[in-house]
């Protein structure tokens, strides 16, 4: 960081810099409903997200870099969930993946499912549908990786948009 | 009724009808289903504990209906009589607020621990709801549907 925060960083160096991050993203599958099975599929030799660099099924959240919550989470559920996004290092991204994970989908009124994951932590990509195809969340990647892309890592540390609560 | 006998019982008979459910040689219900509960007060009934139960011997189902008070629902648990119904029941009292007497363990199952109220109760207030109707037909013309 010490060096980073001196200097301006080139042009071609962040661009090798992004694009080396932007292939190779380890995935935490944060399965939660029927929308897994989708992100599963995506997983497996027909869709197969490894060619878009992302390595699916990373031994735990402190190895991952992208987080996928797929299906529906409970309010009963939601402080695992913000425990395995802080326990991921920076830089990290997140996916919602399925309509109970961007805004609680066909359960809007229930009484124990939270209105959208981004109540808990914040969100880079929405995939809509129910469940999304793995096209979707194929596409999705694809666009995660457009934004990464275009990022300075400078200002994505600077900003400590993920930086870890007081009190875990 | 769906090619179940429905038998309606008293809460102060309803452990000795389960227990000759379970235990006549020709009935042998030897097997709990589902326990659970329906809210009838918007319609000015009580609260209604049923009690579905299958007979592996045999192969036949009954279920039995309990009728709770509407203020202060109590009902006899049935968790001695078949281990099964002990979470059951456990469900169907923080759900619905009916307590079961005797019960060995009563406490919450899925609900979290700081969570207040009876979520399957009628009156039970849904903050998605308050702020948004319910777009469709009114619940009680979809009951009747069924």
């Amino acid at each position: 960081m010490g060096l980073m925060e001196q200097v301006a960083m080139p042009q071609p160096v962040k661009f090798i810099l992004n694009w080396g991050r932007k292939y190779s993203l380890w995935v935490m599958n944060f399965g939660l409903a029927c929308c897994a099975i989708e992100f599963i599929a995506a997983s497996t030799s027909k869709h197969d997200f490894i060619r878009l660099g992302v390595i699916p099924f990373a031994h735990g959240p402190r190895q991952a870099d992208l987080l996928v919550t797929a299906g529906t989470l409970t309010d009963k559920m939601a402080p695992a969930l913000r425990r395995v996004y802080d326990q991921m290092p920076d830089p990290k991204y997140v996916i919602s993946f399925g309509s109970c994970s961007n805004c609680g989908g066909p359960y809007w009124d229930s009484y124990s499912v939270t209105k959208g994951v981004d109540q808990i932590i914040p969100v880079d990509v929405y995939v809509p549908g129910c469940p999304p195809r793995p096209e979707a969340l194929l596409h999705g990647i694809v666009k995660l990786q457009e934004k990464i892309g275009k990022e300075d890592i400078r200002e994505k540390w600077r900003a400590g948009i993920s930086t870890p609560p007081a009190a875990g | 009724m769906h090619g179940h006998a429905v038998v309606r019982v008293a809460p102060a008979r309803y452990v000795e009808a389960a227990t000759l459910l379970r235990d006549d040689s020709d009935l042998a219900f030897d097997y709990i289903e589902f326990l659970t509960a329906v809210d009838w007060r918007p319609k000015g009934g009580g609260f209604e504990v049923v009690l579905h139960v299958a007979s592996t011997v045999h192969n036949h189902h009954c279920r039995l209906k309990v009728d709770c008070d509407a203020g202060a629902p109590h009902c006899p648990t049935v968790s001695h009589l078949w281990p099964g119904a002990n979470w059951h029941e456990r469900e169907t009292w923080e759900l619905f607020g009916i307590v079961f007497d005797g019960h060995p363990h009563l406490v919450k199952l899925v609900l979290p621990e700081q969570f207040e109220g009876h979520p399957l109760r009628k009156d039970f207030v849904l903050m998605s709801r308050v702020a948004k109707p319910w777009p469709g037909a009114a619940e009680g013309e979809e009951e009747e549907e069924e």
